[in-house]
């Protein structure tokens, strides 16, 4: 069983991977999607998307703060006329053919949904691994806007893209890409970093389906994630021990640990870890103090997402007294870079993001070793 | 005042200050038994690792610090409102801090795409060693140019604006580098920029322990200098000192103290500019003989005081020391200029 769950993993993982598993015919395998195929979102947070007839539409929501702040976007089929009665809404027409990315997460759900040639311009260059993609870079077809602040608006505009995905906040509002809509480049606002569930961020990739009618393929393949997720997690639950893990490396004193509700607590609660900060409130991070975390970390027996660190030797040369943390004394310490690149692009941020599955086998392989049998990791790689 | 008298605020001074020393090492985020803390003071055996981990690799170093940082940054201040003349001076009037902050930029900012970092790296210096030396290589760039320009000029108020000037010159080419960098190193950097004590330890503190008296002792050998130029240029030069050449010793002193302790704690603010004006009017004297020893001990407590603020029981926040030192030194500033009413550099 457990060797199986670990094949479908790294089946799925090579399925998104490669660029010949998703030589589908895009066009006419849109419009079929189109006429059948809805999706419904079930983990995350931040978006939903309703059906209409000749079009879509999306909600991204901003639940910051207390607040329920709302960005609607109505996808509009080609051929179809915009519907009335949604004054505040941007249009997007749909299937998007061309688009530019700002997020390696966007250019990670681009692959996952079949559309990663379809990318046209990126925020910047450096930060890509899928192959579809950087096959595209070398030949000139990408070309590189800037990003943020910093983005090339008339570069943008005379591209002409489909779409412009944006990482920005929901509660920003747009107003920072006024002038893109003005010149009609619609901008959407694709806010999977602020969902806190490993599930909740890969499912944004249903908003991707929705922009291209892929729907059904998407579905499936989301499915098939949750699912191995989901027994992945009963596995853990089944392990005899939860050895407790510290996240991350002070700097200056100030020690940055996932807060209790936040992503990574999530993973690591999902991986059968303990986690000394599971109760505490918050999405985010905690700031803390290097005294409050030594004596959690002194005794913790694993160490992950240690950051832009080599090997055990860097470690020490950032602060001598690491040598007395548990972990470090056992060698337990990893770092979620095996799969990054030379220019410093790492895949987590990219098609980590959609295989939440294969990062959560990854952690169990690391916490509780025998566990899944054939225990390679894809993600992760234990510092030296 | 008399000597008696005098005597007395020295005493008093200086159990204060072992007082809060000791505080330091005792309070903190973690309880510790009073007891507890008392044994592993004293190296006695039976306590537990954590405990001794906290108090020997954590609270010790970062009081240490504190110290460290109370002094040079305090004098250094003195040091510069003497040379200008000025109540305002600081430390970072001469451009050694942004000197300092520029070599770190270059590091923290640069650092993911210059080649040369591998190269830097291949010689075996990597992690904090690498940004403390990029520091002190800034400051002590900066002040090459500064002493350069420093033979050219005779006046040292044209001296304070031209420090003043290659600072903001300084600080608009960090600017220029934070424009153009990625969010996650940006925000490490800002990190850098609200200063801490608790990154130094190991040798890293003796290291800093041993420029800052080199400094120290520099400075004490020109307060007679000091003393003199704070009767103005002309009347120093009447009493044969060179002016030229103490204002280099000076320049050089101050480099010393400010850019080590920048580099190594990042820029530690207020406590150079706020010193100085509590030792004038706790001591009510201009001589530099006692405002040098009196800075190093009243800078010292300020920062260590500072520091128990920040690491209250309780309080797992890591606050900046720069926020703290502002927010508790400007009240204490103002309070004691209002008692004494003489905000003057002559004492």
């Amino acid at each position: 069983m457990n060797k199986l769950l670990y094949y479908i993993a790294l089946s799925f993982l090579f399925s998104c991977q490669s660029p010949t598993a998703k030589k589908e015919p895009s066009a006419a395998a849109d419009s079929v999607d189109t006429a059948r195929a809805q999706t419904t979102i079930r983990y995350a947070h931040g978006f939903t998307i309703d059906y209409h007839d000749g079009f879509k539409v999306v909600r991204i929501l901003d639940r910051n703060n207390n607040k329920f702040d709302t960005l609607e976007y109505l996808l509009v089929q080609k051929g179809h006329p915009a519907p009335p009665g949604y004054p505040r809404a941007q249009v997007i027409p749909i299937p998007v053919q061309t688009m530019i990315a700002m997020s390696s997460t966007h250019v990670g759900m681009a692959d996952f949904v079949g559309v990663a040639d379809r990318i046209m311009g990126l925020g910047n260059l450096r930060y890509v691994n899928s192959p579809v993609v950087q096959e595209n870079i070398r030949k000139g077809r990408i070309k590189e806007v800037g990003l943020d602040e910093n983005i090339n608006n008339e570069l943008v505009i005379s591209m002409h893209p489909g779409l412009l995905l944006a990482m920005s906040n929901p509660e920003a509002n747009g107003a920072r890409y006024k002038v893109l809509t003005d010149a009609g480049t619609p901008v959407i606002v694709v806010a999977e970093w602020l969902e806190n569930t490993p599930l909740g961020k890969a499912e944004w990739v249903k908003l991707m389906a929705a922009l291209t009618n892929r729907e059904a393929l998407v579905n499936r393949k989301f499915d098939s994630v949750a699912k191995t997720y989901d027994s992945l997690v009963q596995l853990a639950r089944q392990a005899k021990t939860h050895p407790h893990v510290i996240i991350g490396t002070p700097f200056k004193g100030s020690w940055f640990m996932p807060a209790g509700d936040s992503y990574m607590a999530h993973f690591i609660e999902d991986a059968g870890g303990g986690y000394h900060w599971a109760d505490s409130k918050g999405t985010g991070s905690l700031s803390l103090n290097f005294e409050s975390v030594a004596p959690e970390a002194l005794t913790a027996e694993y160490w992950l997402n240690i950051g832009l660190i080599n090997s055990k030797q860097d470690l020490l040369a950032k602060d001598p007294r690491f040598a007395s943390f548990r972990s470090f004394k056992m060698g337990n310490l990893y770092n979620f870079d095996k799969r990054s690149n030379d220019l410093g692009s790492n895949d987590y941020w990219e098609s980590g993001v959609v295989n939440p599955h294969i990062v959560l086998a990854d952690m169990i392989s690391i916490l509780h070793p025998g566990l899944l049998s054939g225990d390679t990791l894809v993600y992760y790689r234990q510092l030296q | 005042m008399n000597k008696k008298h005098m005597t007395w605020r020295w005493i008093a001074l200086c159990t204060l200050l072992m007082l809060i020393f000791f505080l330091d090492i005792a309070i903190g985020p973690v309880r510790i038994p009073l007891k507890s803390v008392l044994r592993i003071i004293l190296s006695l055996p039976g306590e537990d690792s954590t405990v001794h981990y906290i108090i020997g690799q954590i609270r010790i170093p970062k009081a240490c610090t504190a110290v460290i940082a109370g002094c040079g940054l305090s004098v250094s201040g003195l040091q510069m409102q003497t040379l200008f003349r000025n109540p305002l001076a600081e430390p970072s009037v001469l451009g050694v801090t942004a000197g300092a902050s520029l070599g770190v930029a270059a590091i923290m900012l640069g650092g993911g795409s210059i080649v040369t970092l591998y190269t830097i790296r291949e010689l075996g210096i990597s992690g904090s060693w690498l940004i403390t030396l990029a520091g002190c290589i800034g400051a002590a760039g900066i002040m090459l140019l500064v002493i350069l320009i420093s033979r050219k000029v005779r006046d040292n108020m044209m001296m304070l604006i031209i420090g003043v000037m290659v600072s903001t010159a300084t600080l608009a080419i960090i600017s220029v580098w934070q424009y153009f960098s990625d969010a996650e190193l940006i925000k490490d950097y800002l990190l850098w920029t609200f200063g801490s004590l608790g990154g130094v330890t190991g040798t890293q503190l003796y290291i800093l322990g041993a420029v800052t008296l080199a400094g120290l002792i520099l400075s004490f050998l020109s307060s007679k200098m000091l003393d003199a130029l704070l009767l103005g240029e002309n009347y120093a030069r009447s009493m044969g000192v060179t002016i030229h050449r103490a204002r280099v010793i000076i320049i050089c002193s101050t480099s010393l103290l400010a850019g080590s302790i920048t580099a190594f704690c990042g820029p530690i603010g207020f406590v150079g500019i706020a010193v100085p004006q509590m030792a004038r009017s706790i001591f009510s004297t201009s001589s530099h003989r006692i405002l040098i020893p009196a800075c190093c001990l009243l800078g010292t407590g300020l920062i260590l005081l500072c520091d128990l603020i920040g690491q209250w029981p309780g309080n797992q926040t890591a606050l900046p020391i720069n926020i703290i030192t502002a927010l508790v030194g400007a009240p204490m500033v103002v309070w004691i200029i209002l008692g004494k009413n003489n905000l003057s550099i002559y004492g």
